[in-house]
């Protein structure tokens, strides 16, 4: 028995290697999506890093020169006309005789705040004009013989316990999804091709016809589609290692780094997951009737497990999900690389479920592989 | 720290005078720097600990040496360290190191400042810091005080330095002529080694230059780049200070009176502390005020001494250096508000370990500090100061002068960036120009508009981001330093912007920019 | 030896298989014959046990396929119709393949693969990718993987439709050769020359009942008419579906 399924994976490794639509399709993603996961970081960062020289218009400038001195050493200013964010500051009509007379001298901050591309520019004015005034307001106790101090009733000191690697944890959730993403994507064409496309080409029958159980076939292309997925996992991880290493995520006060460790964890959990995602994709495949219905359906149920691992990767999930498949081991990993303790036990759950939703989808098939419906396709 | 962090709401750029200190009027640096120190939560077991005021996780540990390494069995030192790790370490095998100044600060605690203006260089490279032995966590030799609570009702002539010298000395538990420049280098490079790192950059601040260039003598071959800023030359004695604060001074009277606002309301500002130095001369002034932080009643004694280190700590920062003109002029009208108010910043800022300074000095500057100098110093009231307190306690503290080799240039190739403010009150830009007499692979940048430690106010950080990344000097140009940041002088108690009589009067004839701002 | 006994299969609305029985004997090549929708196609399904019967048995050497799918399927050999190829695999992968499925170790599996493809001249095609062969280079393909083990039975689901000619003469003597080294051959087909040429039994259906069982002489005795082409039109009413 064993030497039957050794044979038939054998048989579809070979089988699918040379189907080149199964390989590439694989290749395309495990190679494609970290590139162009960095592609659009890189852009990212550069579009919501404030830039070192922040042009904005300031309206009467004149009425407070020293403010602005201060913002343009701050690399605040107006600069070309042409190279202006949208964001106005006005200063007002009376400020310099409200400033003179230590009464609330009026600036006016007119931009958009839901503009992405404008928010960390504003933040910087914000809080540059804030250290403006809390300067001033320290010297104006100084020249009154009063220590600023006084004004600073209470001093909070934070200790983050983030290390530089877990403040790229939110980056590393889209990435850990698109790895695991890796692992549905990859062995997709092949099951489709195992399945329905053994169908549409009336070689199904004929290996039922052979002294083989069902179980077995079953098994044999189970196992089949999760070598080809963890094939396409290894090489998405090992792509991921070295283009993440060029992104400038320092940037953005932080690093992802993937380490061999995450590597490691990465590929254990991932076989659970992998096994369930070919028996899925192998189960709605023989459902469907043709290759075509079968891609159909698989792009809707691809959906399924999308959803479950944005949701953990944004915690915007109810607790309960942390033990169903996919976003309980999608939140062990984000605990991992943030250097957090993995939650073992919700690990060991969410990887039972998995493998119990796997057990379930093989033995479903290998009950729908003895229907003359599934088999004809009737 | 607390008052690094008064004076971080006062400003980010303000946060370097504490650490770029030189040389405090020792009497005040012996009396008044016992609580200048906070503990950081560095436990030696734990490799992750934080400092006050950086939210970060740092690592921490320490190398053990002896005390002095002739007697390798002798007293055993913790030489505590911290590194800023990296944000993407690129480069594991190489590191910053920051060096205090003081002589006498931690450069541990000063981690927040270092971490701001070293951003650059730690997105690649971690940052190290060491507690230069007798500060910081390092075995600190502090002095016990009286505390500052009397402080300003005191009057600096009736303090008997002798004793309180005797007194501090025996309060410590070290053997004090072991903790000059030279024998903490050898602690550096323990810790370097400890911590595996092939090739440092070394950034030196204020006393921290001296240490740096230590290290370009006797360790070359572990230096990959060498930034000095706010540079003290080998070759001199640092008692030379008086003449650079008497320097700075002239250049705030000649900015304000350059400046159209500030000669309009202080036209006399030179007569004015020229009539507050001789009355305070004479004698102190009381009156009966407020404790700037109390609020409780106390009598002011406003003394020569208080007055003008005010002034010389006020020039340190550019912004607090603003207040100046309008402190001076209140002072000539008998107000002293605004004195006592940068008076009582400096009392408990200064951080500096009195102990570990008095035997950096007297071993180093004190002793070499000859005849002829002491007599073309006698008209400085700084250096006169200066030199008479080390002439009652260094004595007591007794520590051999350093070699006569130790005040020889040093002879380099390591690209090194020279630093200096032309505001400088401690390290004026001719002190850079010695340092640079045998450096043969080296630039000096005088920053106009910077005061002590160039690169927290100007560009110089991105200049020293860009030598570490470079490894060379080739294409580092001191253009941005020249950008125009000066600020305006407070023309009264709140305003920095033209009095509303006189903005009336130039907006009238459109003269506006008079003040020379520039929009764009 | 292949029996069905009793077989009824309902397929949707129609009476596909209506009480079928026969038996198809070693050393024998019998012929199911019968138009187009008489039931052959589902008949051999069900023996291969990929039909469930709604009644009856199908056993072959004695064995229930119902029952013992392995045991039963190991005894059989099927030329199936279409052939079912695997067209990224070469006729020796794929041979070799279907030897291992039936339970012969790899080695052997090969060794038999080797063999069964020079016996039937493909050497010259034997490592070439399936995709692309001639209507005869798959027949071949396809027949070498029915008998690469050796099954006493074999199966030939209209094994003839779409030859050339010399495809065909090959086909016929190879299935002359089964014979005289005793294996059972059964195959359907609707094209009565072949039946009449190959066959010694043949077993005439009509909407899924057995209509006529015998040699092609008997059959013509039995119905009184000179040509086998007139005894079948007359078993089973109608010459629709028919070939010559």
């Amino acid at each position: 028995m064993i030497n039957t399924i050794i044979a038939m994976v054998r048989k579809e490794l070979i089988d699918a290697a040379r189907d080149k639509r199964s390989v590439m399709a694989g290749l395309y993603y495990a190679i494609g999506a970290p590139l162009m996961m960095c592609g659009m970081f890189m852009l990212l960062i550069g579009q919501i890093t404030s830039p070192e020289a922040l042009n904005i218009t300031i309206t009467h400038g004149e009425r407070a020169p020293d403010l602005v001195k201060f913002l343009a050493s701050d690399d605040i200013s107006q600069g070309d006309k042409a190279d202006r964010k949208e964001i106005e500051l006005i200063i007002s009509q009376d400020y310099a005789s409200n400033m003179a007379k230590s009464r609330a001298a009026e600036l006016t901050l007119i931009a958009d705040n839901s503009n992405e591309k404008l928010q960390s520019s504003i933040r910087r004015i914000e809080k540059s004009l804030q250290q403006y005034s809390a300067e001033m307001g320290s010297l104006r106790l100084i020249a009154r013989g009063i220590d600023p101090k006084v004004v600073q009733p209470i001093k909070v000191t934070i200790e983050d316990q983030a290390t530089s690697d877990s403040k790229g944890g939110m980056i590393l959730g889209i990435a850990i999804f698109m790895m695991v993403y890796a692992v549905f994507i990859s062995g997709m064409n092949l099951a489709i091709d195992t399945s329905a496309g053994e169908r549409e080409r009336n070689s199904l029958a004929l290996l039922l016809s052979h002294p083989v159980s069902t179980r077995d076939i079953v098994l044999a292309k189970v196992t089949a589609v999760t070598i080809f997925a963890m094939l396409g996992l290894i090489l998405t991880l090992i792509i991921s290692k070295i283009a993440y290493g060029f992104v400038p995520w320092q940037e953005l006060g932080f690093s992802v780094n993937i380490t061999p460790d995450f590597i490691g964890l990465m590929l254990v959990i991932g076989l659970p997951i992998a096994l369930m995602a070919a028996s899925l994709q192998l189960f709605v495949s023989f459902m469907a009737k043709s290759f075509k219905e079968a891609q159909s359906y698989l792009t809707i149920v691809l959906i399924v497990p999308m959803m479950l691992s944005m949701a953990a990767s944004y915690n915007i999930a109810p607790d309960t999900l942390q033990w169903l498949p996919v976003s309980g081991q999608m939140q062990a990993l984000i605990a991992f690389i943030k250097g957090k303790e993995i939650p073992q036990m919700q690990l060991l759950l969410s990887s039972a479920t998995t493998l119990a939703i796997t057990l379930a989808l093989m033995f479903g098939m290998e009950r729908s592989l003895k229907s003359e419906k599934i088999v004809f396709g009737l | 720290m607390p008052q690094a962090n008064i004076m971080h709401t006062a400003s980010d750029k303000e946060r370097q005078t504490q650490l770029a200190l030189w040389l405090l009027l020792p009497l005040a640096a012996m009396l008044f720097s016992l609580a200048g120190h906070a503990e950081t939560d560095t436990a030696p077991t734990n490799d992750t600990c934080y400092v006050d005021g950086l939210p970060d996780r740092l690592r921490c540990g320490f190398v053990t040496v002896p005390e002095n390494y002739a007697h390798p069995e002798g007293r055993q030192l913790n030489i505590h360290y911290a590194v800023l790790p990296a944000i993407k370490p690129s480069f594991t095998k190489e590191a910053l190191l920051a060096i205090a100044g003081g002589p006498g600060q931690s450069a541990i605690e000063n981690a927040p400042t270092f971490d701001r203006m070293l951003s650059k260089v730690r997105q690649q490279r971690d940052i190290l810091l060491i507690d230069q032995r007798g500060t910081g966590q390092s075995n600190l030799l502090q002095c016990e005080g009286e505390g500052f609570e009397g402080a300003l009702s005191l009057n600096e002539d009736d303090l008997d330095i002798a004793s309180e010298t005797q007194k501090c000395l025996d309060g410590l538990d070290a053997d004090v002529s072991q903790y000059g420049s030279e024998i903490a280098l050898k602690d550096f490079e323990a810790v370097r080694a400890h911590l595996g790192y092939d090739k440092l950059h070394v950034y030196g601040i204020s006393y921290g230059t001296r240490m740096a260039q230590l290290y370009m003598r006797h360790y070359p071959q572990v230096l990959a780049t060498v930034t000095l800023d706010g540079v003290v030359p080998m070759q001199q004695s640092v008692l030379h200070i008086g003449d650079a604060i008497d320097r700075a001074i002239g250049l705030l009277l000649d900015d304000c009176s350059s400046n159209a606002l500030c000669h309009g309301q202080f036209a006399d500002l030179e007569q004015d502390l020229q009539q507050v130095n001789t009355r305070l001369a004479q004698a102190p002034v009381s009156s009966q005020v407020r404790d700037p932080l109390t609020n409780e009643p106390l009598t002011l004694v406003m003394t020569r001494a208080k007055f003008m280190g005010a002034l010389r700590m006020a020039m340190y920062t550019p912004n607090i250096r603003a207040l100046l003109p309008h402190a001076i002029h209140q002072a000539a009208q008998d107000n002293f508000q605004a004195i006592m108010g940068l008076y009582a910043l400096t009392i408990d800022s200064t951080g500096i370990a009195a102990g570990m300074h008095s035997s950096v000095v007297c071993g180093e500057d004190w002793q070499r500090f000859s005849q002829v100098e002491r007599q073309q110093a006698e008209q400085n009231y700084f250096t006169r100061e200066m030199v008479d307190a080390f002439d009652l306690s260094c004595p007591i503290w007794n520590v051999p002068a350093v070699d006569a080799e130790f005040s020889a240039p040093i002879t380099s190739n390591i690209p090194t960036l020279v630093l200096s403010g032309q505001l400088d009150p401690a390290t004026p830009p001719s002190w850079g120009e010695m340092a640079m007499a045998q450096l043969s692979n080296a630039k000096h940048f005088i920053a106009p508009y910077a005061t002590h430690g160039v690169a927290y106010q100007s560009c110089g950080n991105d200049l020293i981001a860009q030598l570490v990344s470079n490894n060379s000097l080739d294409g580092l140009s001191d253009d941005c330093l020249s950008k125009d940041v000066r600020r305006n002088f407070y023309l009264n108690a709140n305003t920095v912007e033209a009095l509303p009589a006189a903005k009336q009067a130039l907006s009238s004839t459109s003269h506006t920019e008079a003040q020379g701002v520039n929009h764009d | 030896m292949i029996k069905v006994a009793n077989l009824s299969k309902r397929i949707g609305d129609v009476q596909a298989l209506n009480d079928l029985s026969f038996e198809a004997l070693d050393g024998q090549i019998t012929g199911l014959l019968g138009p187009n929708g008489a039931g052959k196609t589902t008949c051999l399904r069900t023996v291969f046990g990929l039909l469930k019967p709604d009644n009856g048995t199908a056993e072959i050497d004695g064995i229930d396929v119902a029952k013992f799918p392995v045991e039963a399927k190991q005894q059989l050999g099927l030329f199936p119709d279409p052939f079912g190829l695997y067209e990224r695999l070469t006729p020796r992968e794929y041979v070799s393949y279907f030897a291992e499925l039936n339970g012969l170790p790899r080695a052997q599996a090969k060794a038999a693969a080797a063999s069964v493809l020079n016996k039937l001249h493909m050497d010259d095609i034997a490592d070439r990718k399936c995709k692309g062969f001639s209507q005869g280079q798959r027949m071949k393909t396809a027949l070498a993987q029915a008998i690469v083990h050796e099954p006493t039975n074999i199966i030939l689901d209209e094994p003839t439709r779409g030859l050339d000619v010399m495809s065909t003469r090959v086909l016929r003597d190879l299935l002359k050769d089964l014979k005289a080294a005793g294996h059972c051959v059964l195959f359907s087909s609707h094209v009565m020359q072949e039946v009449a040429a190959l066959c010694d039994r043949v077993i005439v259906m009509a909407q899924g009942k057995v209509v006529a069982i015998g040699s092609p002489e008997q059959l013509c005795q039995q119905t009184g008419k000179a040509s086998l082409e007139d005894a079948f039109i007359e078993l089973i009413g109608t010459d629709e579906g028919i070939a010559a």
